[in-house]
């Protein structure tokens, strides 16, 4: 089937034998300038241009990005249409897709090409670990509702994948130098070389430091504080080993302090994480097949507990056409989980997670596609060590658990024409509890002499169940584009926080302690509206503007206190959030800006843990950038621009940031 | 008949679509033009893609160049990479005959690549489409890379 495409030899015709001629892995440039649109995988695992795509995806590209001006990764994301974001402290941030948000936001799955890089300590991700430069990113995903059919658990509320260039196919060379207000200085490199005519390679490190925000307000004086700074580092090298096999190998490095909100107090968290990777990519006769291992070693220091957690994960896939309209991906994967308890140690609990999954993407006729993918997930949970002194639970044969889940994703697009689309979607998505909440906490507190309750996790946790309903509709007037979506999301055994500010959950007996556990604590569903409009004039004008509307109403569980087990929803997630923003290039000049608003919304006070009010705010953000000749560029740019302070959330206030960036790129 | 524009935005899109070819062509490469001199749409439409390839059109990892070939002269037509094939040419004959040559063939009339003559179809108003009709590939002796074929319409 595949003879040698045979070319007639003449004067003037000069075939060369490049790597580039035999690509495995997506060349997403070229297929970029191809369709002139972005190019993703992150729907169905198999390449798809964004439009066509069957999944609520966003994506922001590498010009966007470095037109925007933030400095990171979450400020990018805040520019999506339906994003959430709690600036809790100068350093961390928590986002979540269309509600939902909270302190150490579970529900959101991040990867960088496909590796995770969400926590699986508390289920959270933390942004400024993220071993990547912004410059070295090509495009974030951004998949709004479930796609846990091919992500797996916690690709719940969403899922972000962090694309960076690849050094096969993009020369990537920038040096970059930052400074600006409340102390921010910053300096990162990217540079791309080759180890051999088949082996090239990207290298990236960067640091950066910054004021915390003052603590005007909070009950904390300003020495509890210590400043947010963070070192990473990221190797990523692509060695072609024959005509049709690939080889990508990833290594990163991150070191990073900074004022986390746990719980309802600030601490000061230290985080280290490094992880390898290793993917394989080969065109065979039975497909596309690709294998992949990675593992992320993390250690993070609060002050009351040392974790370290270590996740090791090994999958295979295949994907192949039949015929001309039926494209399928099947996939394995195996996971192991593992974190030590603290600050009682001695013991580990883990677990391991097998899958199976499968993708058929069906093009009926030229209008009318279909795309089905499921998967099966099966967690095995277990403990092994010593326990505190009396704690209730105090067998490890109780942590030997099995949670088998399916999950789901079903769509239909149906385009009548080339500038409609319609799309109606089911989702199944499985949020798995996180290893803290299993049991990785161990903290015996004593409120009276004599008197030890303990918190601790919970091995009996359910998983939460996400079913999301989504009808979109898309326009294409070609001088601008405009999207409605109608969706509907149902939440089930949604999982309580600690707080300490309760009851016990479980009773003391004459030879165990009360304890205060996590729960699963509440019912939530969620109707929501959201509406988007884009578009360019002449004279290198861009615009875009977007509103989301979200309903969200809880049902509590008997005897469930929604503040006290922080699972007040409906409070805490505003109606409205949006945007409008617009750019403007023209020669060497650049600019852009950006209005954020949330509307009001309530949060669980730092002291009192009562609902609080944070009244609706806007922010701007904006830059100025001009082009000189030899590669360097200046740029002056800002976030929370209109004011000096903001109360965005019930802690820190956000502070106005304002920075000069110089770089260089050759 | 395609306006001047959307014959360089054809021909950008379907140049660019030959680098996603499984050996296909890099660096320099001859784009033969197939036209019926009778046809004056035909000839117009050469002329139209002559022009846009002028001196050296680069189209991602290959620079294409332009060299007219009349439709009778296909079957003994040399030195070139792949065809370009205009409107309102024979179909028929200009398939079997770049066929028996394995070049690929490509154009911008749906019925081209519906009939086979065309192995890729491509159309760039309002916005990029490609299809490529498998038998005729397979007669040809090409395929085109994985990810790619994920993304075009087969027939």
């Amino acid at each position: 089937m595949n003879k040698p495409f045979l070319m007639a030899g003449a004067a003037g015709l000069v075939l060369l034998a490049t790597s580039s001629a035999q690509a495995q892995s997506v060349d997403y440039g070229s297929l970029q300038q191809l369709f002139g649109e972005p190019v993703t995988t992150s729907a169905t695992g198999t390449p798809q241009r964004s439009t066509e795509a069957p999944a609520d995806m966003q994506i922001i590209t590498a010009d966007e990005i470095r037109r925007s001006g933030e400095t990171t990764i979450p400020g990018i994301l805040q520019r999506a249409a339906g994003i959430d974001v709690l600036n809790e402290s100068a350093g961390q941030t928590d986002v979540n897709v269309r509600g939902y948000d909270q302190g150490s936001s579970p529900r959101l799955l991040v990867l960088v090409n496909g590796r995770q890089v969400y926590q699986d300590h508390y289920g959270e991700t933390v942004w400024s670990t993220i071993p990547v430069q912004l410059e070295e990113i090509r495009q974030i995903e951004v998949v709004k509702g479930p796609n846990a059919a091919l992500f797996g658990f916690n690709a719940v509320s969403g899922v972000i994948n962090i694309i960076t260039y690849n050094p096969k196919y993009d020369d990537t060379n920038i040096a970059t130098l930052r400074g600006g207000l409340n102390g921010q200085r910053e300096g990162s490199l990217v540079t791309t070389f080759k180890l051999g005519p088949a082996v090239s390679a990207r290298l990236s490190v960067g640091g950066q430091a910054q004021d915390e925000w003052k603590p005007v307000g909070t009950v904390l004086p300003a020495s509890a504080f210590e400043s947010p700074n963070s070192l990473k580092s990221n190797l990523d090298v692509v060695a072609q080993l024959a005509p049709k096999t690939e080889l990508r190998v990833e290594g990163s490095w991150s070191n990073v302090q900074e004022n986390q909100l746990v719980g309802s107090t600030y601490d000061n968290v230290k985080t280290v994480t490094t992880s390898e990777k290793a993917t394989l990519t080969s065109d065979t006769s039975i497909g596309q097949v690709q294998g992949s291992a990675y593992s992320n070693q993390m250690n993070v220091r609060y002050p009351f507990a040392d974790w370290y957690n270590v996740i090791d994960v090994a999958s295979l896939q295949d994907q192949f056409k039949i015929g001309a309209d039926n494209t399928f991906r099947i996939g394995g994967e195996f996971r192991q989980n593992t974190l030590n308890t603290s600050p009682i140690g001695g013991a580990h609990v883990s677990y391991d997670v097998l899958s199976g999954s499968g993708m058929w993407n069906w093009a009926i006729n030229p209008q009318l596609t279909t795309t089905a993918a499921v998967r099966i997930d099966d967690l095995m949970l277990s403990r092994s060590g010593v326990f505190a002194p009396g704690v209730p639970l105090a067998d490890n044969s109780d942590w030997n658990r099995d949670i088998v889940q399916p999950s789901v994703n079903l769509t239909v697009a149906w385009r009548p024409t080339a500038h409609d689309t319609f799309r109606l979607s089911y989702a199944r998505g499985v949020q798995a509890p996180s290893l803290i909440e299993f049991g990785g906490l161990q903290l015996p507190i004593t409120p009276f002499p004599h008197f030890t309750i303990d918190l601790m996790g919970n091995p009996y946790l359910k998983p939460s169940i996400l079913s999301n309903y989504e009808a979109a509709y898309d326009h294409d007037f070609v001088v601008a584009k405009v999207g409605l979506r109608v969706f509907y999301q149902d939440w089930s055994e949604i999982k309580s926080s600690i707080t300490g500010l309760g009851g016990l959950t479980t009773n003391p007996t004459a030879t165990t302690n009360g304890a205060i556990s996590y729960q699963n604590a509440s019912n939530s569903n969620e109707t929501g509206v959201e509406l988007t409009a884009s578009g360019k004039i002449p004279g290198g004008f861009n615009w875009h503007a977007d509103t989301t509307y979200t309903d969200v109403k809880d049902s509590l569980f008997t005897g469930v206190n929604a503040v006290i087990d922080q699972v007040a929803f409906q409070e805490t997630t505003p109606k409205f959030r949006g945007n409008v923003g617009a750019d403007w290039e023209q020669g060497p000049w650049e600019t852009d800006a950006n209005l954020h608003y949330i509307g009001d919304y309530q949060f669980y006070n730092l002291v009192t843990g009562d609902l609080g009010p944070v009244k609706a705010y806007t922010n701007l953000d904006a830059r100025v950038g001009y082009k000189f000749k030899g590669g360097f560029t200046v740029a002056l740019s800002g976030q929370n621009l209109l004011s000096e302070r903001q109360k965005q959330t019930t802690g820190l206030e956000a502070e106005r940031m304002a920075q000069i960036t110089v770089s260089k790129s050759w | 008949m395609a306006g001047h524009a959307d014959t360089a935005k054809d021909l950008a899109v379907a140049g660019r679509a030959l680098t996603f070819l499984e050996n296909g062509p890099t660096g320099q490469a001859v784009l033969g033009v197939v036209f019926d001199p009778g046809k004056p749409g035909s000839v117009a439409e050469k002329n139209a893609v002559m022009a846009a390839l002028g001196g050296g059109y680069p189209a991602g990892a290959v620079t294409l160049t332009g060299k007219p070939v009349e439709a009778s002269e296909v079957g003994s037509v040399s030195g070139v990479a792949a065809l370009y094939v205009t409107h309102g040419v024979n179909y028929g004959a200009v398939g079997a005959a770049a066929k028996a040559k394995h070049l690929v063939t490509v154009g911008s009339d749906p019925a081209c690549v519906a009939s086979g003559a065309c192995v890729m179809g491509v159309s760039t108003d309002p916005k990029v489409d490609i299809t490529v009709n498998r038998a005729a590939a397979a007669a040809v002796g090409v395929a085109f890379k994985a990810a790619f074929r994920m993304m075009i319409h087969e027939i």
